[in-house]
């Protein structure tokens, strides 16, 4: 592999425009997501989010493109593309009224018809697109569309020394990236501190019950389809007018499923959904950077979509282990040690994300069995391969026992902790190893990420809750 | 079924043998264009029907085994189609424009004498003292017309600088009274014109201005009429003003575009101007440019004092007739025979005849008719198609059995699109790797390979489900967006061979195709039509006749009770998601080993969601499957046949695909119509038995039955 083209690549991960790209291709998946996750909460999930997505992106184009003609060159520059949005968004309002009525007037199945939604989506826009433009795949020189105004920080602050980082990660974003933040924070506060949104949780987690306490569960589920369209809008029109300027067919590209998986990642609740759009972000943007490297564009293409079951995978596993836990607090009553359980549970965490993290080897190792060539060819590919596939699969078999049965970690402690901080290490130490990599540090990169990777991996092990299972242990041992 | 049983549903059953009867005539007759001869000319046209009659008998079971519901599955499809239909219709909203646009031409017919010869700018040339002929031209004269206040120069020059020629030229008004003359040029005319004048022998009337409107004519003459000199002198009339006062003459067409749609300021109605003398009688004509232009064209014979003398806005078929090949069609408009009033210049207006609203409407519907037949008979106009419909329902039919399966045990696993492309790269690389075993060992085996991938990649998101209730609808969807990026991965970086043009694998070895059974052209249906016949039965004994179809009709029906009962739901919900992918990774196989015969990039494109709808249609009951997506097929490849030949995008089909999931799950629709049967006939019939409950959702009823 070219090693200097390794280390721009590398240089380019750790940089502030790094993270200026993570938030810029999250927003799309945010928004939809928190859309995602007021209709889940409310009982009623919106499959059609990758429909209503296309729909409006298509919708927000066609307007902004047509408002020069109506309103002239310079007002239609400027009003244009807020008229695409708010066109875009009422037609995604559209969507989500149809799904709404077939799912709960007509009784029609919501998963179903969440996917005739997608279906419908995509159709509709692609013949629409050719009926309008004779296009067929995007409209990228037939439509003149808009983009949604960028916003630039004021200046002074790109010279005041620690702002000035942040400064670059925030500066030059698309208003819809502002947006999609802020409303995290408008989400919390519809969720938790209005009427109307205690309402939506209660339905969702019990809709006879609400209904017995006179809430009207049929409404309050309407209400949580449409706004789940809007935010699904508002990323199609991220899509189409500040991601892209133009649309193209199918855009959106699985972003509306992947938001269906980020409200479980993120526990059902706004600020957790914008930290697993932010993983997803990610792991897009990784995906980006990584492209140049001399391996194949399908393999880091799999990674966001690889994270979402692994996610899916974390929280039931997760979910489980709160049941679990539940039972025994009731079973136990005042002999609970609920310090104890908290500590299990967050390093029961700690197991199965490293295990999945290993699952990304193995994936990469079988696609450099599958298909060498893209790897500098097999006498490459294979030992790497094998190397990769080898030490993935002992990470996962060395944390998997602790996974299956929780209570191994309080049970072997010190097995527990060498699994655990092991792994950590690995991954650390390759973190750091590469990081330093791109510093002045180059040449003592090896070394020194061992050494930070083990010092890491233990302290995050004792901070989870480590430290206080050695106690536990030790008292369990003396008395 | 025993003999009181058998006896009652008699007619029921001669209602279906009658109707699968019908169903394979009518696509025996259409495909063959209704003539024997066609037929028996055909290759394998004995297989070709014996397919129909596959095809007859799938109807068969579909009115057999869902009944009345059969009757809903397809008004629910016709209302899907008539909505499909509103679609189309938008695409041809301005159908009724090309009676406004395209090319056209004016002519004005006349066998009189031209009332004039030239106009502003055009160059006479005559050759003068010919001695070879008897009367050698000495003298020449032109008319043209011009307008008050002209103000034009006459020339009369000779090209050749050697020829020695001296002309003259004079002037005349239409009273043959001379009204300027000259017999030279002055140093500085010369400069003046030096385009036209070469030597102080030519003439030249310089900056006259016109008295009035009309015709004026110009003698150009030899000034020694005597002499031997000889050659070629050419007359010209430039005017200031620069425009001719007429466009066009006598029997000469001219013509632009009207409504052109790229145009930025598009024509929407011309005027051409012609000089003529009292008495002339004159056809005036204005027709489309070519046979397939429609422009349906009116036109208008304006005289010199602004006065409409005559207007057309068609022709007759005798007038057709007369002047073809100008005019090609009644929308062509002629005025005929017309003799003017007096000499002057006269205008000829033309313009499309406006659209009325009933035309715009009738045009819209009448196209969209046009274009829904192609679409609705498409895949039996020509026996290519027909296969093209075979094959792709051979896949979709595979398809829709998977679905069933998972959906019969009530999860929305819609992994297929990720089994089928495992299924297809193992079938595709175990025949490129070893393409030269014996076809009867190494098609079984890829099929087999395929099926157990699919079945292995199917068996993730199961156990992923059932021991950890992941989202199964999330998993799978993830997992083929990853499947389907390994696919890719594989066939670019892999099996692409190094010269090939696009991304795909070499071609398989005859050894690993699936053998045809019809080919037309090279299109093929292959034994895959047997192979199925085995998979659908496979199926239906599975779902129908073994403990573990039990057990998935039983999760459907209702888990809870299920696992009362002492089902173990996580182990038959994991198994049915695996052998789904089983069965779709040998769709997977088919479309490589069977279709393309090769591994292609986009393989599936989508192919898992059309499986829901021909599982939905078919109520998730295996038997009823195979003619769903017989079904669903042929609106597919129709809508491929509508998008080549009428123009319009075939995701017509998909929006069609939609509206029919939407209205095939939407309970309530049929409980609303049950509730009027149910009133109309003032019993409730309960010892039906059919699959009257609608949706996903298996009548308990129904898995006792089963």
């Amino acid at each position: 592999m070219d090693n200097t083209l390794f280390e721009s690549v590398l240089q380019g991960i750790f940089s502030s425009a790094f993270l200026a790209s993570i938030l810029r291709v999250t927003t799309p998946i945010l928004l939809p997501s928190l859309g995602a996750l007021i209709s889940d909460r409310a009982g009623v999930i919106n499959i059609g989010l990758e429909g209503t997505m296309l729909v409006s992106a298509f919708t927000g184009v066609v307007f902004s493109a047509y408002a020069q003609d109506w309103f002239g060159a310079s007002t239609g520059a400027d009003i244009g593309p807020w008229l695409g949005m708010v066109m875009g968004v009422l037609m995604a309002i559209l969507m989500a009224l149809l799904l709404a009525f077939f799912h709960l007037k007509l009784k029609a199945n919501l998963i179903l018809s969440g996917i005739a939604l997608n279906v419908l989506g995509s159709a509709a826009t692609i013949a629409i697109m050719f009926e309008l433009t004779g296009e067929r795949g995007n409209t990228k020189g037939s439509l003149a569309s808009l983009r949604m105004p960028f916003i630039q920080l004021p200046e002074f602050l790109r010279d005041i020394p620690v702002i000035s980082f942040f400064f670059r990660i925030f500066d030059n974003q698309s208003v819809m990236t502002w947006i999609a933040f802020l409303s995290i924070a408008v989400v919390w506060y519809f969720m938790y501190r209005t009427p109307t949104g205690t309402h939506l949780r209660a339905v969702g987690q019990n809709p006879e019950a609400a209904a017995s306490v006179g809430i009207r569960v049929t409404r309050i589920r309407y209400l949580a389809l449409v706004i789940s369209g809007v935010f699904a809008g508002l990323g199609g029109i991220h899509m189409s007018m500040g991601y892209l300027t133009f649309f193209q067919r199918d855009m959106t590209s699985g972003r509306g499923f992947i938001a269906l998986a980020t409200p479980y990642l993120g526990g059902g609740h706004p600020v957790g959904t914008g930290f697993a759009s932010l993983v997803f972000g990610f792991f897009d943007a990784l995906s980006n950077r990584v492209g140049s490297l001399n391996i194949p564009s399908q393999l880091p293409q799999m990674l966001p979509f690889l994270a979402t079951v692994l996610a899916l995978v974390i929280y039931a596993l997760q979910a489980q282990l709160t049941s679990r836990v539940r039972t025994l607090r009731s079973a136990e009553g005042e002999g609970f040690d609920a310090v104890f359980w908290k500590a299990i549970q967050r390093l029961s965490v700690l197991h199965m994300f490293l295990a999945m993290l290993a699952v990304f080897g193995v994936i990469i190792s079988l696609s450099m069995f599958a298909a060498p060539n893209g790897f500098d060819g097999p006498e490459t590919a294979y030992p790497v391969g094998a190397a990769v596939g080898a030490f993935s699969l002992a990470l996962i078999g060395i944390n998997l026992p602790f996974m299956l049965h929780v209570e191994r970690i309080g049970r072997q402690v010190i097995a527990s902790a060498a699994a655990s901080s092991l792994t950590l290490w690995l991954y650390l130490g390759l973190l750091f190893g590469l990081y330093l990599r791109t510093t002045s540090l180059k040449d003592q990169s090896i070394v020194l990420g061992i050494i930070l990777g083990l010092v890491a991996g233990i302290a995050l092990w004792l901070a989870l809750g480590g430290q206080y299972l050695m106690r536990h242990q030790r008292r369990e041992a003396s008395g | 079924m025993n003999q009181r049983h058998f006896s009652r549903h008699l007619p029921l059953i001669a209602f279906s043998v009658l109707i699968g009867l019908g169903v394979m005539f009518f696509i025996t007759y259409r495909v063959f264009g209704g003539s024997w001869e066609t037929m028996t000319n055909a290759p394998n046209y004995v297989s070709l029907i014996i397919v129909n009659a596959l095809i007859g008998f799938c109807v068969l079971l579909f009115v057999v085994e869902l009944r009345w519901d059969a009757l809903r599955v397809i008004l629910t499809v016709i209302f899907a189609l008539l909505l499909g239909g509103l679609v189309t219709a938008v695409f041809f909203l301005d159908a009724a424009n090309k009676y406004v646009q395209g090319e056209f031409r004016v002519q004005v017919v006349s066998d009189a004498e031209p009332l004039i010869d030239m106009g502003y700018g055009d160059r006479m040339t005559e050759l003068f003292n010919n001695p070879n002929v008897d009367e050698p031209v000495k003298e020449v004269s032109y008319q043209f017309v011009g307008r008050e206040g002209d103000e034009i120069a006459v020339l009369a020059y000779v090209e050749d600088r050697n020829a020695d020629l001296d002309m003259a030229v004079a002037l005349l008004d239409a009273n043959d009274e001379v009204l300027a003359e000259a017999s030279g040029a002055t140093e500085e005319q010369l400069r003046t014109f030096r385009r036209y004048l070469k030597t102080e022998n030519d003439a030249v009337i310089e900056s006259f201005v016109l008295p009035a409107d009309g015709t004026y004519s110009v003698v150009a003459r030899m000034e020694n009429p005597d002499s031997d000199a000889r050659g070629e002198a050419t007359v010209v009339v430039v005017s200031e003003g620069g425009e001719s006062p007429v466009d066009m003459a006598y029997n000469a067409p001219v013509g632009a575009t009207f409504n052109a749609p790229n145009a930025s300021d598009p024509i929407t109605e011309a005027a051409y101007r012609f000089a003529g003398s009292r008495g002339d009688v004159i056809s005036v004509l204005s027709y489309a440019a070519r046979s397939n232009v429609a422009v349906d064209l009116e036109v208008a014979l304006v005289g010199p004092d602004g006065a409409v003398l005559a207007e057309s806005t068609g022709s007759t078929a005798e007038q057709v007739a007369a002047y073809r090949p100008n005019l090609n069609s009644e929308r062509d408009a002629i005025i005929e025979g017309f003799t003017l009033p007096a000499s002057g210049i006269y205008t000829v207006r033309t313009q499309p005849e406006p659209l009325t609203t009933s035309m715009r409407i009738s045009e819209t519907v009448s196209q969209t008719a046009d274009a829904y037949e192609t679409f609705l008979l498409g895949p039996l106009s020509r026996q290519n198609r027909w296969v093209i419909w075979m094959r792709d329902a051979l896949t979709l039919i595979m398809l829709g059995l998977a679905i069933a399966i998972v959906f019969r045990a009530e999860q929305f696993s819609l992994g297929a699109d990720g089994q089928l492309y495992f299924g297809a790269l193992a079938a595709g690389a175990l025949v490129l790797a070893f393409g030269d075993l014996p076809k009867i060992l190494l098609v079984p085996v890829a099929l087999l390979s395929a099926a157990t991938a699919g079945f292995l990649w199917g068996l993730v998101p199961g156990v992923l489900k059932a021991y950890l209730g992941a989202n199964e609808l999330v998993s799978t969807l993830m997992l083929n967006t990853v499947a389907a990026r390994f696919y890719e991965m594989v066939i670019t970086e892999q099996l692409q061979p190094p010269d090939a043009g696009f991304t795909t694998s070499d071609w398989f070895a005859s050894n690993g195709l699936l053998t045809p059974i019809i080919d037309v052209a090279g299109d093929q249906v292959t034994i895959a039509v047997y192979l199925l016949i085995i998979l659908v039965l496979i199926t239906w004994v599975l779902i129908q006749r073994t403990p573990l179809g039990y057990e998935i009709r039983m999760i459907g029906a209702n888990i809870k009770f299920a696992n009362f009962g002492g089902v173990n739901s996580k182990r038959t919900i994991m198994l049915a998601m695996a052998i789904s992918g089983a069965v779709a990774g040998l769709a997977g196989a088919h479309l490589a080993m069977g279709i393309h015969r090769r591994l292609i990039l986009n393989i599936s494109l989508g192919l898992g969601f059309e499986g829901v709808v021909v599982a939905l249609l078919a109520r998730n009951n295996p038997l009823v499957v195979p003619f769903t997506g017989l079904l669903y097929a042929y609106l597919r490849t129709g809508a491929q046949v509508m998008e080549r030949d009428a123009n319009v995008s075939s995701e017509v089909v998909r929006i069609i695909q939609a509206v029919v999931i939407l209205l095939i799950t939407a309970d309530a629709l049929v409980a609303f119509f049950r509730q009027r049967r149910i009133t109309r006939r003032g019993t409730i019939e309960l010892d039906d038995g059919s699959g009257e409950a609608g949706g996903l959702t298996a009548s308990a009823q129904e898995v006792a039955h089963g």
